[in-house]
């Protein structure tokens, strides 16, 4: 029976009310540990058609008749359009269409940052639609650009309203403070580099919409486009099978999307809009800058009695303020924290969600001043966070449904305990040194998300579900999760996803809440499937449901019998035994989170401010692990990218005309294989008892958020450098090491 | 101009390569670094001349073919090891595998603004962009007009290891085929127009190194590459990234003739640090 449920949906901290409708769903969570398929690693099921090159991904997408679209971008950090011309663009050869700010809404004449698409042209190839561009009429009015967050702040030019928090009263806890450590830290603005550019190809076909588009959320985008056109929903069609990657930036149809489909419509061609690696780098999205400037008061024995911080984000032209007070609110049992965030409207491209947006930043400065604080005080790191452990959560004032993070810090003791040993090798001009950082994000997932599961007369499992794998390996863990209800080996699933037309409702692919979004469906349509089979073969065999189960493929009795599936399901000929599930709703008046510990060892030369991170142990209570596999691979992933915001990426700008210089993969440097230290992971593995059929939290992005804080401060332990500001590069080494030799002398020379 | 404009010939005889180059038509070897100029709109043909086939190849003794690859080199237990490790330290490598020497010594500076297409001073404007702007990856040495870094690690090398370069029609020291650009002359390289690099004369030192600090642990270009080769009892220093053309120091002291920008001052340090490194590694004994 359908029950409504008025429920709470929390996506990266923020909650609303909705109602539901879910399946019965009366599943007991599988026992702790590894059950015969979930639990235990499986290579992924998409593996070989992605390495063979079949996988086709949206870049892939060839139609008969296709054409191609070049968008004329604003080369200016703020401009008007005051003479805009096409007629020249629309006779050039092989041009079947032009838009226009006019036609179109994503399209501006008042371009506010480099980038800003401005005009498009349709053409038989790629070529020729870029040759035309180059013959578009057009004047530009310049306009001094903004590009200081700072005095974007004094001068109120902002992105919503600043964002105020306060518990307690910081101002008397920091009175109450034997300690009191204040530091202004500097994250930089990053790019997301997906290997697939963002991009889409839109078809008409009498009436209705065909997108095929690399995106984190088909149902999103379809919703998005058919507001748009002013169509319904069900007149377009949403596809996106295999996905190069989105980082968070591909949450919404994008300007690609509209232009793909009017030009479409236009030219009753099917038209694709991918963007180039420098448009990727100029108008997709990035992590927007942050300045921190904190405080922590302590008392003697290491209780934190204040947290304060003044957070300005350079937002850019547009886009969402990510939560950078996140961490400070969240991570620690302090009573008295008070905090704002500012968002700067400046002429850079607009943030975009980038893994973990705010908390990556916002936990680079938090944990490096407890670091610094825990300097102060002269007690260990470890055990300053151990001391101020939060039992409840104090922004909310609600139990966890889960938290283990004492145990991540139990299992990080062997890896801090490397200390002596590091630092004992330091020789030369390198130095060694260890550093931790915590993690506390977000990722419980939520309703509503459907699956269905076919079995055919042959026995094997068939998954349907409207999600997308943006390359996290969901489709392996939805596999998995069905392969276990059913008793099957996991080459007896097939699973198919992204296609808003071949597929219920599942939820966006972001806020690391795919696998507990959709796991819990999936499971569910398993289990009525599962139960539909028993209660067929106990008419079969004149037996009692209740003494029958599935195991390695076969339907089993208590007493000993044994079928194989096929034997049952082979007597229905064409039929099919199909079954549905939803997802539940989450634990109510519960904050479901994840927590971890990151354990990072670097080696610097202080002669040339080079920095070599060796190891990183990670270690995440994210509930349940499905695929071990697919999950050592996410932290790889999230700690190499994190890497890279540490160390080297940063997006640099002309500060005259605020031009991206780093528009291509030379001047942007994204991490190579050669930079990746030994990563150890280590995942808990606990179910959370709360949540869900499963108990599984996601991991998308606890694993990049600790990174840069732990190798600042193993930076910290190695050198006696205090490195602030993101990237770490040789200069700000050098900078740094400088500082640090500075004050010594002063130490020294005030002894003297 | 899109790439389905431009005519490629491939002549099998260097005699060939060497008219068609002297006619007006751009070389093209490896092309690492020509093609994407194209693309860009930064560098304009009619007419490439794929001159892999005619271009003198491989290693013998001190010689070294203008077609060799980095790869090559790399691997090469004839060639001095500066020269070995500034191509083990160059680039990627696939792009190793494709790229020449003879083309590494003629690729154009990674300044982004020029790369963007500035009107820039190094492009025939009246300023540089980077001196004022961002410029954190550029020159600490030569950089009153135009601030720009050389990208070549091997050109370093070579410079230290006295080289000389043999052309279709001269011998040039490789000190003199590099020039900081003038208000007259924005070019780099101070070849003739046509003029085919066709091989080198390497000199083996008693004793060389290259060593690079760069971004990440490689396929980055150097924020500072420092080669050193010793002849005897002489040292010969060339630098990368430092200078709009590969930089000759007459010994560390020369450092402290460096004009850094604010935002290069680092990279003075740096090359402190490597060359008393690199100056430790060739020393007799």
């Amino acid at each position: 029976m359908a029950r409504l449920i008025r429920t709470e949906k929390e996506v990266e901290g923020k909650y609303t009310e909705q109602w539901i409708v879910v399946e019965e769903d009366s599943l007991d969570q599988w026992p702790e540990g590894p059950q015969t398929t979930v639990g235990r690693p499986a290579a992924r099921v998409t593996g070989p058609a992605r390495a063979r090159g079949e996988a086709e991904y949206t870049a892939d997408v060839q139609l008969p008749g296709m054409l191609h679209t070049a968008v004329l971008r604003s080369p200016h950090g703020h401009a008007r359009v005051t003479r805009l011309e096409l007629g020249p663009a629309l006779e050039a050869p092989g041009v079947r269409g032009v838009l226009t700010p006019e036609e179109c809404e994503h399209l501006t004449s008042e371009p506010g940052y480099p980038g800003e698409p401005v005009a498009a042209v349709a053409a038989d190839t790629f070529a020729q639609a870029e040759a035309a561009l180059a013959r578009i009429d057009v004047d530009w009015e310049i306009v001094e650009p903004r590009l200081d967050p700072d005095d974007a702040v004094r001068r109120e030019e902002l992105i919503g309203e600043p964002q105020r928090y306060e518990r307690g009263d910081a101002d008397r806890g920091l009175a109450e403070a034997d300690v009191v450590v204040e530091a202004e830290y500097r994250t930089q603005t990053v790019l997301h580099n997906a290997l697939e550019t963002h991009q889409s190809v839109c078809v008409w076909e009498g009436g209705r919409l065909t997108v095929y588009t690399s995106t984190q959320f088909i149902w999103g985008v379809r919703a998005e486009v058919a507001e748009h056109f002013g169509i319904p929903e069900d007149r377009v069609r949403v596809v996106c099978r295999y996905m190069g990657g989105g980082f968070g930036a591909k949450t919404t149809p994008g300007e690609y999307t509209y232009i793909a489909a009017q030009l479409a419509r236009k030219t009753g061609r099917p038209v694709r809009c991918a963007l180039t690696r420098r448009e990727e780098n100029l108008a997709s999205g990035n992590r927007h800058a942050t300045i921190q400037r904190l405080v922590a008061g302590a008392r003697e024995d290491g209780t934190l009695t204040a947290l304060g911080g003044e957070f300005t984000m350079a937002v850019g032209w547009d886009g969402f303020q990510s939560s950078t007070a996140g961490p400070m609110q969240m991570l620690y049992a302090c009573d008295n924290v008070r905090t704002v965030e500012y968002g700067a409207k400046l002429n850079t491209g607009p943030n975009a969600a980038f893994r973990a947006p705010g908390f990556v930043e916002g936990t680079f400065g938090l944990e490096c001043l407890l670091d610094e604080l825990a300097a102060k005080l002269g007690l260990d790191p470890l055990e300053l966070r151990r001391r101020n452990y939060a039992d409840s959560d104090l922004v909310d004032d609600r139990p966890f449904s889960s938290k283990n993070l004492l145990e991540c810090y139990r299992r990080a003791e062997p890896h801090w305990g490397r200390r002596d040993e590091v630092r004992a090798r330091s020789e030369g001009p390198w130095r060694r040194g260890v550093g931790l950082a915590s993690q506390i994000w977000y990722g419980a997932g939520g309703p509503p998300s459907y699956a269905w599961v076919r079995v055919g007369s042959d026995g094997r499992a068939h998954v349907i579900t409207g999600g997308q794998d943006i390359g996290t390996g969901t489709t392996t863990a939805l596999a998995q999760i069905a392969a276990e209800e059913l008793g099957l080996p996991l080459d007896r699933v097939e699973i198919s996803i992204g296609d808003s037309d071949r597929g219920p409702y599942a939820s966006i692919s972001a806020g690391s809440s795919t696998t507990p979004s959709l796991g819990p469906a999936v499971r569910a349509a398993a289990a009525d499937v599962a139960r539909q089979i028993v209660e067929v073969a106990a008419q079969r065999h004149d037996l009692e449901e209740r003494v029958l189960s599935l195991r390695d493929g076969n339907v089993v009795s208590a007493d000993g019998g044994s079928w194989g599936l096929e034997e049952i399901t082979g007597l229905f000929d064409d039929a099919q035994i199909i079954g549905k599930g939803s997802r539940g709703p989450n634990p109510t008046g519960m904050r479901v989170l994840t927590f971890g510990v990151q354990v990072a060892e670097v080696a610097v030369d202080v002669e040339t401010g080079e920095i070599r991170v060796e190891r990183i142990a990670a270690i995440h209570d994210i509930g349940r692990v499905i695929n071990p596999l697919g999950a050592s691979s996410q932290v790889e992933g999230g700690i190499i990218q994190g890497l890279g915001h540490t160390l080297s990426e940063q997006r640099l700008l002309d500060p005259e005309s605020g031009a991206v210089l780093t528009q291509t993969l030379d001047a942007y440097k994204l991490p190579t294989i050669a930079d990746v230290p030994e990563i150890v992971t280590e995942l808990l593995d606990i179910p959370d008892p709360h949540l869900t059929n499963l108990g599984a939290k996601g991991l998308g992005e606890p694993p990049i958020i600790p990174t840069a804080a732990a190798i600042a401060n193993a930076i910290r332990d190695a050198t006696g450098a205090d490195v602030r500001s993101l990237p770490i590069t040789r200069e700000e080494m050098l900078r740094a090491l400088e500082e640090a030799r500075e004050r010594e002398r002063a130490v020294a020379g005030s002894a003297g | 101009m899109s790439a389905s404009e431009l005519s490629l010939v491939r002549p099998a005889s260097l005699a060939e390569a060497v008219a068609q180059v002297e006619n007006g038509a751009r070389a093209l070897a490896g092309g690492t670094d020509l093609v994407p100029l194209l693309r860009d709109g930064l560098v304009r043909a009619d007419t490439l001349v794929d001159v892999r086939a005619a271009l003198p190849r491989g290693i013998q003794g001190t010689r070294i073919g203008a077609g060799t690859t980095l790869a090559d080199l790399e691997r090469s237990e004839e060639v001095p090891r500066a020269l070995r490790e500034a191509c083990r330290l160059a680039a990627s490598p696939q792009l190793r595998n494709m790229g020449t020497i003879g083309g590494n010594l003629r690729q154009a500076t990674r300044c982004w603004y020029w790369r963007l297409g500035f009107p820039c001073f190094l492009h025939g404007g009246d300023r540089c962009h980077a001196r004022a702007g961002e410029h954190r990856e550029h020159a600490i040495f030569g950089n009153e007009r135009c601030a720009s870094a050389h990208p070549s690690d091997p050109a370093a090398a070579l410079l230290a290891l006295c080289a000389t370069v043999e052309t279709d029609r001269r011998a040039i020291p490789i000190v003199e085929l590099f020039r900081l650009p003038t208000d007259d002359e924005r070019d780099v390289v101070a070849l003739e127009p046509g003029e085919l690099i066709l091989s080198l004369d390497v000199p083996a030192p008693d004793a060389s190194v290259y060593l690079k600090a760069m971004d990440r642990r490689r396929f980055a270009f150097a924020l500072v590459g420092v080669a050193a080769a010793r002849f005897g009892g002489e040292v010969r220093l060339g630098l990368a990234g430092v200078a709009p053309i590969p930089w000759l120091l007459a010994g560390p002291e020369g450092l402290d003739e460096a004009t850094p920008l604010p935002g290069t001052a680092y990279k003075v340090q740096i090359a402190r640090a490597l060359l008393g490194r690199a100056l430790d590694a060739v020393a007799p004994g």
